[in-house]
This record gives C-alpha cells, structure tokens and sequence, in this order.
C-alpha cells in the first residue's frame, strides 16, 4: 500500500484515541449508595462472554473508524508493486519514451500499438501520482522537453512513432544531464518501453557510469519502468537487402533483393503478397515464406528507358507491427568504381591492385590506378571511391587532399610502412613493428557491423584464420574493428565526414601476414570499403533512421555483439541536417524535424534518400529480467509489465473504498452500542 | 380524630378525607374482640341470615323460628352471621435499604404515607391497628388497639423511624405469624430484597395462621431502570461491599436478575394468596391506596 500523502499517516497514533477515552471514562466514575444489591450481585456473577466480546468489538470499530479516516485522507493508491510513492510527490518527473518501431506492436484486431498504450497508462497514472515539474525525453531526439502537465503529453509529436531505434544509455544520459543541469529536487524516472535488446544495449558499458552517477545525485532519483515484453502472436517484417539499377540489352532494370522475416509461429507456410511501388507504379510479389526468414534475390523490375535514378517502396499487408511493414529504396546508375592506390613497395601495390579491380560484379568493371603521392593532387578525386595507401601516412597537402576526399564520403584504408615512420593522420599514429614469433591471431573482431561483418547469410569470415607475422603497432583514438588477443588493435576506423578511414596493421605481404595469401577476408574489406565509397558518389542514399551514416545494413547474429566499442562509435555520429529535404514518400504527417527519423524517400537537393528502420528493430530477443534487475542494481527501481490494450492507469485512488469501510465500521459500531429495547415497561404493577 | 393538629409530613388530610369514603375490608374472616364491619368466623348477632340448626335444650327460646315450627312442626334455632372488627398489622421495613431514593422521596417516606393513611383508615372504621418496624430484627412494636389515642402514637413512631442496619425480614416475618393472634390483616411495606423462597415461606406460615397478607412491594424508578452512564461505584447501603461495575456492561444482566425475581415472587405471591402490589415511589400514593381498597372490595366476603 502505498499513498499520495504519506504525511497523513503521522496521525496514526490517534487511533488509540478511542482506547484512550474508554481509560478516562473508567477513571471518571461516581460513587452512588445503592440498595438494590441482589440484583448487581447477581449480574456481575452472570456470564459476560457475550457482554465483553460486545466491548471488545465497539472499541475495535471505533479504532477502524479511526484508521480508515486517516487512511482515506492519506489518499491511498492500488496496487501493490508500486513502491512509487513511496515517498511524497516527487519534485520533477521524466518520462523515457521508447518510440522505436518495435513499440508500433499492436494485438490482433486491435488499433492500440504498445506506444500509444504506454503513452495512456503514464498519462492515467503519473496524472494520479503528481509531480511539480515534467520533462520528455524521446528515443529520437533525446533532448529534454519540458511539460505544463502531464495531460499534455498526448499531443506532443514526441510521443508519435518513429523509425529509429532507441537508446536507452543514451536517453539515460539524456535525463542525468538534465538532472545534473536543472538540479531538481526528489526525480521519477518513468521509462516506458518494450524492452528489445537492440534498444536497451544491455552490455554496454554505459550502464556502469551511469549507475554510478545516479547514485550520485544526493536527490535521490527512482526509477519505474513500465515494459511491453510480450510478443504478438505473428509478424512479418520486410526490408530491402539492396537494389541497383543494372543496365541489360533490353535497357534498364532494377534488381531488388528483400526479406522477409517473421517471428512468432513460424511452422506453416504463407504466401505474402509483397507490393513493390516505384514512383507509383505498382507490381505484386507474392514470396512464400518457411520458416523464419525469406530472401527474394535480385528480382528484376524494367525501368523506363530514361529511367536513371529513382526511388521506391516494398510494402506488405497490415499486421501486428505496421512500421516494420514497409521499407524504402532508392536507386541511381551505378557509379564506376574507381580506385586510387598509392602504394611504397610495388609488391603490396599489385596485391592491392587486384583486390580492387576484380569485380565481383560482372556488369560493372572496377578500376585502379597507382599514384605516388607527389601525384595526389592531379587526381580527379570526385570520381573516386576508394583510396588504399601503404606507406608513411600522409602529411603535408596530401594529408588535406586526402581529408578532404574522406570528408567528402571516400573511404581509404592504410597499410603500414616497412619503415617506422612518426606521421600522424586524423590522430591515428604507426608505432614500431613488432615481430610475433607466435603467428599471433586474431580474437575478436567486429561482426555486427563494417569491413569484418558477417555475410548476408550470416557467416562469419574467416578472420581467425590470418596469421600475422609481423604487425605495427596503432595508436589514437579509433574504433578498433578487430583486436589481438592481448588487447591490441590490429584494423582501426576513423569516421571523418561522411567517409571512414581504416588503418590496418599489418600488410598483405607474405612476410608480414597471411593476408593476401587466405585472401577471403583482404578482398572482402577491399570491396566493401569500395562500395560504400561508391555509393557515396552517386546521387542517392540509404539512411537508418536516427543515424547520420549511409546503411550499412548487415547481418545482426552477430557473434561480438558483446563489444563494447559499439558505443565508442556512437560520439562520432553527426545529425544530418535536414533543413533541405523535401518529403517524396512516408508518413504524411511527419514534421520537417522528424524526417531523420521517420521511414520514407526524402529529396536533398538533386539527391534522393531513403530513410528506414535499424534492421535490429526486426529481432524479436528481450532483455533478460535479471539482466535488467542487474543494469539498475543499488538503483530505485520498480518494474510492471502491463498489458498491451490495457486502459485502466497502473495506480488508482482508492480511497473510496476506506470511506466505505469507515461507514461500514460506524454502522456496525452504532448498531453494536445501541441501548437494548426497555425493559421497565415490563415491570407496572 | 387528628386532635393536636400537628402536621405530619407522611400525612396530608385532603388525601386521607378523600379515601375515607373508601372502607378497608378484609378478604376473609377475621377474629375480633368487638362488633364491626367484617366478616367473623363465628355465629353473632348481626342481621345477616346464616342458617338453620336444630334445636338443642339449653338453647335460647328466642331465636328459636316460630314460623318453621308452624310449617314443620320441628324446632330450629335461626343463626345470623357475627361481624367483627379486624386487627391490622403493618409491618414496616426500616433497613438502609429503604432509605434509597431517586424521585425525591425515599422508599421509607412513602412506606410511612400508606401506613399512616392505611392506619387512620382503619382506626376510623374501628378496627385495631398495630405496627412493628423491622430492620435486622423487631426494632418497634406496638401491639393493636383501636382507640384514636393509639393513633397518635402510631404516627408518632413512624415519623421517628429511622432506616439503618440490614434486613432480616423473613425472620421477623415467621415471628410475627407466630405471635400476632389468628385471623388479622397482615400489610407489608418493604423492598422485599430477599430471595423469593425465602418470602414465599414466609407468605405460607402466615396463611397457615389464617392471616389476610397484603404487601406493598416498594421499588425506585432508578432500580428499575437502572440508567447509568458513566463507571459507577455502588455502596452497599445495609453495609455489604461495595461493587463497581460499568452500568452499560451490566445493565443487560441487572435486568435479566430483576426479571428474574420478579418472576419468582409473582410466583410466590399467586400460589400463596397475597395480596401483593408492586408499587413505583415516583407513583401517588392515593391512586395505590384506591387502587388497594377498590381491590379488596370487590374481593370481600368469603367467609
């Protein structure tokens, strides 16, 4: 039990007040001669079970009289998890909103998204509950929006969905700043969310620091979560796994490689009918789909002749999660795919060189061509994709060209120097060599995500299968990409504008590493490193909702996901501006500032975006409970995992129901201490 | 009759000339020492008829019937019935009992109102009248006479009555059955605090002895109520302990007890023929008094 006005129960002692006063009543007798003694005597040897359970009980209801007086003024709250109140009001109140589109979970035949009824149950209960201030931190922006009351929240934009997946470290940063910043006093933080494990990031090391500073605030800060952890019986979400405009003999096509995946009863067999829409022109795809998952590889669409760069939509029929039901694409005449290799010895340079220029594909040829670096400036850099160095790092002009380039959305990866050289490029140094007699390997290496993620079929590569010979120590900030087993980086990425540069720590000679030799992982970093290079130069890109870098949509079974230097990454991110985009398709009620964040094709200038769901929001996997009780331990918190539809608030007021039994107790006492019938009537001569 | 004109406070005239209109009868043949107004056990010389008997030498010629010898040729002597005047005997409970009261007047006064008018009643209509106060034994006794003198000294005794000690009333009762001559009026003015066997032998030995009982069964509104409010500490007023009781915890049982021994002694009063009324002291003690002799009227006679 726990109540809004705690305070009121100070007056409890005053329930003995009845006791109290049957005391003073004994201690104020009178003293009368009396003559009918025979009959005292006889009544005070008669039986009195009956007579003093009757005064046990009066003085019992008066005391419930009492207490449920105290009790109903103290306005007493339902339920019996909510050790909320605790204590009193609490001076501001935070609502943690998840917007993500796993929040867009909705049951069967019902409107009501796990969203929309999270955003009702805060609004019922916090309404009850009372707060002088309030603050929203939404899952997009993560910035602190301060509220008249909490009727208000319905109508904010910030509580409607979105496409980009939530933080919860981060919203949790969110509020400590704001805390820190505002100094309130006693803080609830209500955080309301479904409890994916993408969003929660639950083995970050965030959580640590923020545990600690939380406990720092000498306000005292609670936590309440209000999950969603229950999963809808069936959902299929669609996405697109690439699409390019290849030009064939009969003209132009667009090849569309999609998923689907579904979670919950997977055993039978369905047929989706998937809708593909380009720039209004519709097609139906009816995919079956075993299992979990299905793949629709490089379906061909004929593009008008003309036809150059576009954009789409893959969309299926309605079901438990409607934001996961449509994915947009956007596609443009594939730029070349050229290559800059400046290289110190021509032996790696030729190794280079032909990982870049074998195409994987057949109709777009690949390109390379080896510079010195006295001949930097002469290259027509608006044209290439991709820059592999080997030698000292650059500095001096070439260092600004090659900035520049990465800026712009170039990718470059660096080779070492057989020669120790001290130049430093975007605050990354080559160190000395170091000879590892041991053939050192490989231990961990990022899977999730970049050059070393998994295959599209989920398949790790074979990086534990390098063997380095010899390899240069890096040092600087970096996102290490994969480490040795002492700890030390071997491949490192530097994000610079748009673009990313990888310093990788040993070269693909023979003496100094297997790289070239089991040549998998080395051609498959090279192409990777010069596709997204390419798909920066073209006019068209694909966005994660929430991010500010181009997809790299991969494969999430990820076998690392345990790194922790999935967050390091997260500073580097620059917000996009979107003062000039230009909504072609998505939600028309998106606002201009939400575009980042909302699904959908946007025009910038003569480029084409298309902005979707992280590819985690589509896994299904929670956060454990005792991972969870384990992020918030020596913490205030309270968890309820309420119902999806459920319309009734998490607290109500029930002092009602005292007032009733305060009645109850005063009618049962009065009938208790009512005078029996008189009996002298009896006793005329 | 009242011939020094001293008032007394247990009199008041225009009451007692009121109920002069009213004869005090008794219910069954009494035994007197002079002619008067009740019925005798014996034959006497009233106008009466009561019946014929056989003539026997040595019996008066005088009431000898003529007119039946006339018709029978056989001798009877005519008999009439006797009259008589009755001895009266109150007996007045003088224990501390009798002292309570919660309507201005104690049960003593009132007791001393009905004895006084019942005595000057009965001394106007010439018959005996003789009191014995009773407390833990016979504390006065004035044997009966009939003289308007004897009066004064009746009412003298009950204005120096005094009510203390403890009740032995049934004791007194079964002495007084023992002594006073057959065939009187017996009144009893008491509270009856006792035990109704107790009372109910009492009651047999004085019918045994052919005695008209009465009794004025005297109870306080207070006792009979028993209202109390707060805690309250009850001394013994015939010197027993003292109880304290909560009268609300109690009140239930005081008046199943009082019912009780009501019951019983409405039972004790019925088999043994007592003329019995229960009497209220916040009640006038004219209307009791009218409604005892009117009683008795219409209860006259047998003899």
């Amino acid at each position: 039990m726990s109540f809004l006005q705690p305070w009121m129960l100070a007056a409890l002692p005053l329930i003995a007040l009845p006791v109290i006063i049957h005391l003073i009543n004994q201690r104020r007798y009178q003293t009368t001669p009396w003559a009918a003694m025979m009959f005292l005597l006889t009544a005070t040897r008669m039986a009195r079970g009956y007579a003093r359970l009757r005064q046990w009980l009066i003085l019992m209801f008066r005391v419930a009289v009492i207490t449920a007086l105290i009790f109903a003024v103290a306005r007493p709250l339902s339920s019996g998890w909510l050790g909320l109140a605790g204590g009193s009001r609490p001076d501001t109140t935070l609502v943690l909103l998840d917007r993500s589109p796993s929040m867009q979970q909705r049951q069967f035949g019902s409107e009501t998204t796990k969203l929309d009824s999270a955003v009702n149950q805060l609004v019922q209960t916090l309404s009850t509950l009372g707060s002088t201030r309030w603050a929203v931190i939404d899952s997009a922006h993560r910035e602190p929006q301060e509220l008249e009351s909490i009727d208000a929240l319905p109508g904010l934009t910030a509580v409607t969905a979105t496409s980009s997946s939530a933080d919860l470290p981060a919203m949790l940063e969110s509020a400590r700043d704001y805390i820190a910043a505002n100094r309130p006093g006693r803080t609830d933080i209500w955080i309301a969310s479904d409890l994916q494990a993408s969003d929660w990031n639950a083995d970050s090391a965030r959580w640590q620091t923020l545990r600690d500073e939380f406990q720092s605030f000498p306000q005292g800060v609670r936590f309440h979560l209000l999950a969603f952890p229950q999963d809808v019986s069936q959902n299929v979400a669609v996405s697109v796994v690439d699409s390019k405009r290849v030009e064939t003999g009969q003209g132009a096509e667009l090849w569309l490689s999609l998923r689907l995946a579904r979670h919950g009863e997977a055993e039978d067999r369905i047929s989706v009918p998937v809708t593909i829409e380009i720039e209004g022109a519709r097609s139906l795809v009816p995919v079956e789909l075993v299992g979990v998952q299905a793949e629709l590889k490089d379906h061909r669409i004929a593009l008008p002749p003309g036809h150059r760069k576009g954009w789409g939509m893959v969309s299926i029929p309605a079901d438990a999660n409607v934001a996961d039901n449509q994915f947009y694409f956007v596609f443009d005449e594939t730029p070349p795919r050229h290559s800059v290799i400046v290289a110190e010895q021509p032996a790696v340079g030729d190794l280079l060189e032909v990982a870049a220029t074998i195409s994987p594909d057949a109709q777009n040829q690949s390109t390379a061509e080896l510079l010195t670096p006295a001949r930097m400036t002469a290259t027509a850099w608006e044209e290439v994709s991709l820059l592999l160095w080997q030698g000292a790092l650059p500095d001096g002009d070439a260092a600004r060209e090659v900035e520049r380039f990465i800026t712009r959305g170039g990718q470059a990866i660096f080779f070492p120097s057989p020669q120790a050289a001290d130049t430093t490029f975007l605050g990354v140094t080559w160190d000395n060599w170091v000879e590892d007699a041991t053939q050192q390997r490989i231990e961990s290496w990022r899977g999730d995500q970049d050059l070393l993620s998994n295959t599209a079929s989920g398949a790790a590569l074979p990086v534990g299968q390098i063997e380095l010979q010899q390899r240069m120590e890096l040092t600087g900030e970096f996102t290490p990409l994969a480490t040795l087993a002492g700890g030390d980086a071997l491949i490192g990425r530097v994000l610079q504008g748009s673009g990313a540069a990888y310093f990788c720590g040993t070269t693909p000679e023979g003496a100094h590493s297997s790289l070239a030799q089991d040549g998998v992982v080395f051609y498959v970093m090279v192409q990777r490193a010069l596709a997204a290079g390419t798909a920066a130069l073209g006019d068209t890109r694909q966005l994660i909702a929430g991010a500010a870098s181009p997809q790299r949509r991969t494969s999430t079974s990820s076998a690392t996901a345990a790194d922790p230097s999935t967050d390091e990454a997260q500073p580097e991110q620059q917000v996009l501006p979107t003062d000039t985009w230009q909504q072609l398709a998505g939600p028309e009620s998106t606002l201009s500032n939400e575009y980042l964040y909302q699904a959908g094709v946007y025009a910038d200038e003569d480029r084409l975006l298309a902005v979707n769901r992280p590819a985690a929001e589509d896994e299904p996997s929670r956060v454990q409970d005792d991972r969870l009780a384990e992020l918030f331990r020596d913490l205030d918190f309270t968890r309820v995992d309420t119902e999806l539809g459920r319309e009734a608030g998490l607290v109500q007021e029930v002092w009602r129901l005292f007032v009733v039994a305060m009645i109850a107790a005063m009618m049962f006492e009065a009938g208790l201490s009512m005078p029996h019938r008189a009996r002298s009537g009896g006793l005329k001569p | 009759m009242l011939s020094d004109h001293r008032s007394r406070s247990f009199l008041d005239p225009a009451v007692l000339a009121r109920l002069g209109s009213l004869p005090l009868f008794a219910r069954r043949p009494m035994q007197g020492n002079v002619s008067g107004r009740h019925p005798s056990p014996h034959r006497g010389a009233s106008v009466e008829f009561a019946e014929y008997r056989k003539y026997v030498p040595g019996d008066d010629l005088r009431r000898m019937d003529w007119r039946a010898y006339g018709r029978s040729d056989r001798f009877y002597i005519k008999e009439f019935e006797a009259d008589t005047n009755l001895r009266c005997c109150l007996v007045l409970d003088t224990s501390g009992s009798m002292e309570f009261g919660s309507a201005g007047t104690s049960k003593l006064q009132y007791a001393r109102q009905l004895s006084g008018a019942l005595s000057y009643l009965a001394i106007q209509q010439g018959d005996a009248v003789g009191l014995s106060c009773v407390a833990d034994g016979i504390v006065r006794s004035i044997p009966p006479r009939r003289n308007p003198a004897h009066l004064m000294h009746l009412f003298d005794t009950l204005e120096t009555a005094r009510a203390q000690g403890p009740t032995q009333l049934a004791g007194v009762l079964h002495e007084l059955a023992e002594t006073i001559r057959q065939r009187a009026l017996i009144i009893i003015l008491s509270d009856l605090f006792l035990p109704p066997e107790q009372l109910a032998d009492c009651f047999e030995h004085l019918r045994f002895r052919k005695h008209d009982v009465a009794a004025f069964h005297l109870l306080d509104p207070l006792e009979i109520e028993f209202r109390f409010q707060r805690p309250m500490r009850f001394l013994d007023m015939e010197g027993g302990t003292a109880i304290f009781a909560e009268p609300n915890e109690i009140a239930d049982r005081y008046h199943r007890a009082l019912e009780v021994y009501l019951e019983g002694l409405k039972k004790a009063v019925q088999e043994k023929a007592v003329d019995y009324h229960r009497v209220r002291t916040d009640e006038d003690y004219e209307q009791v008094l009218t409604r005892f002799l009117v009683g008795r009227t219409r209860a006259r006679g047998v003899r």
